[in-house]
């Protein structure tokens, strides 16, 4: 009898795990498009109401949190971001005088079509789930197909550049944020327009890694780290508009032949509310240009650059 | 050990899917010391240990899937990882059946430990470009550190939840039968 116990205990453990290989297997090897893939979207169109509910249900309980942690830091913050407001100010009257001389320029050379923000269709979504582990930093929208959310549609928020869409389904959508591993971003330098690739630092949540930049550049401590506004080919799909904020700026890193730099995300990817996926219709410029970024041997690169960015810069279309 | 009642079955299956919910709703949206509580290993460590190897090794496969599933992320992983926690921590109970205050801790710990060591060992063996750096040692650390100081109400709710519906295990009824009565006492042995 107890021969038995012991027999089927070990075969149920033996079943469960081949079970578990059998399933990663399956999954690692097939298609985005394929059976598992599909069960899992299919999964998520189900439980999205219910996680979107139980996001609203729940919503006091985690602000009530966020309050307490936040709490802690809003002190530190405040008399840091006074000196800033005071800076920028300064830095806004000049800036004015100097963009409208730049869209006049613009006008005159006919280079005034380039893509940004406004050639999309920003569709609000409210965030209903988010991964615990740090191997994966994605989250779940409420927004899907059924509202014109695409896969590689860039996500923002009011801070700054959070991440794309890499699942849809017809009502939900799973976007993975800057931090994730699968996510590389094409960059500049804010000042000095230095380009590189933005990816994450793999085991620190908070920090992001800008790469390739050219052997000696000059970067100051705190310098913001910009959407470049090109496809980042062998890292990235997606297409995201330029200048949007991706972060700030800690320290340089002198390497053999690059400069890296870490950079601190600007947006607040652990306490994420509402976003905004950056949505193209058919036809429009930004999916005129993701086409043709995709179409584009990964060979072609800008400049001969190091960096990996496809020719369909924002600007090239035309 | 006997069959697993209908209603211990219903319990663990709703307790799952509600912990799922709230560990991706709400537990993930709050970050502790920079990390996250992860609430799904503690929830299969503690099914293992109250309930045996069986059911701690199921739980963990459908925790796992449903994580996997609710997440999209690479199916099975979780499953392997849990699995391997729910039957670990089960055996733990037939093997040894500690009763010392400490041991939901130690166990949380360990179940913790060995699902993200399980997990970043299955990422780098998938192909995941990333170092093994100081950096990711302070995460798995700190995990361990945060999942650990959850245990202590994990464990209470788990306990609470499943009690009514637990099967009566002989050993703990005689170690309960001679703690109440004076089982050790001279007397009883006459």
């Amino acid at each position: 009898m107890h021969d038995k116990t012991v027999r089927r205990r070990r075969a149920l453990l033996v079943l469960l795990v081949v079970l578990s290989l059998l399933l990663l297997t399956a999954y690692f090897g097939e298609a985005p498009s394929g059976r598992l893939h599909s069960v899992q979207r299919g999964f998520l169109t189900v439980v999205s109401p219910i996680q979107d509910g139980a996001n609203k249900a729940l919503k006091p309980v985690r602000d009530l949190f966020g309050g307490i942690s936040d709490t802690f830091h809003a002190k530190s913050q405040r008399n840091e971001l006074r000196k800033q407001v005071d800076k920028l100010r300064r830095q806004l009257v000049a800036d004015q005088g100097e963009k409208r001389s730049y869209h006049e320029l613009l006008t005159m050379f006919h280079l005034d079509n380039r893509l940004s923000v406004a050639n999309y269709h920003p569709v609000n979504a409210t965030v209903v789930g988010k991964t615990p582990n740090i191997w994966y930093s994605t989250v779940t929208i409420d927004k899907g197909e059924a509202a014109g959310v695409h896969v590689n549609d860039p996500v923002i928020n009011g801070e700054g550049l959070v991440g794309k869409v890499t699942q849809v389904a017809s009502d939900g959508a799973v976007v993975s944020l800057i931090t994730d591993s699968t996510v590389g971003v094409s960059a500049r330098l804010g000042t000095s327009g230095a380009t590189g690739i933005v990816q994450p630092k793999v085991g620190d949540p908070n920090d992001l890694l800008l790469q390739y930049l050219r052997a000696n550049t000059q970067v100051p401590k705190g310098e913001y780290v910009v959407t470049s506004g090109t496809v980042a080919a062998g890292h990235d799909d997606s297409l995201y508009p330029p200048g949007i904020l991706i972060g700030q700026v800690t320290s340089v890193n002198e390497e053999s032949a690059y400069t890296s730099v870490n950079v601190h995300p600007i947006a607040n990817l652990h306490n994420l509310d509402v976003v905004q996926v950056l949505t193209s219709t058919s036809g429009s410029l930004p999916t005129n240009l993701a086409h043709l970024a995709s179409t584009l041997p990964s060979g072609q690169t800008q400049g001969g650059g190091p960096t990996g960015e496809a020719l369909a810069s924002t600007g090239a279309a035309r | 050990m006997s069959a697993p009642s209908a209603g211990l079955l219903a319990r663990i299956g709703a307790l799952s899917v509600a912990l799922v919910f709230v560990q991706i709703g709400v537990v993930s949206e709050v970050p502790l010391f920079g990390v996250n509580v992860d609430l799904s290993p503690l929830l299969v460590a503690f099914v293992g240990l109250l309930c045996g190897s069986t059911l701690g090794a199921i739980t963990g496969f459908v925790v796992g899937l449903l994580v996997d599933l609710a997440l999209v992320q690479t199916l099975g992983v979780t499953s392997l990882i849990f699995t391997l926690v729910g039957y670990w921590s089960g055996r733990l109970r037939e093997l040894r059946d500690p009763q010392a205050a400490l041991t939901p801790l130690l166990v949380g710990a360990a179940g913790s430990a060995l699902s993200l060591v399980g997990y970043s060992l299955i990422e780098f063996l998938l192909g995941v470009d990333a170092p093994v750096s100081l950096e990711l040692l302070r995460q798995i650390v700190l995990g361990v550190v945060v999942n650990t100081i959850a245990a202590v109400p994990m464990w209470a709710l788990v306990r609470r939840t499943l009690e009514g519906g637990l099967p009566d295990d002989p050993r703990r009824r005689r170690r309960r039968r001679a703690y109440t009565t004076g089982g050790l006492s001279p007397l009883s042995r006459s």
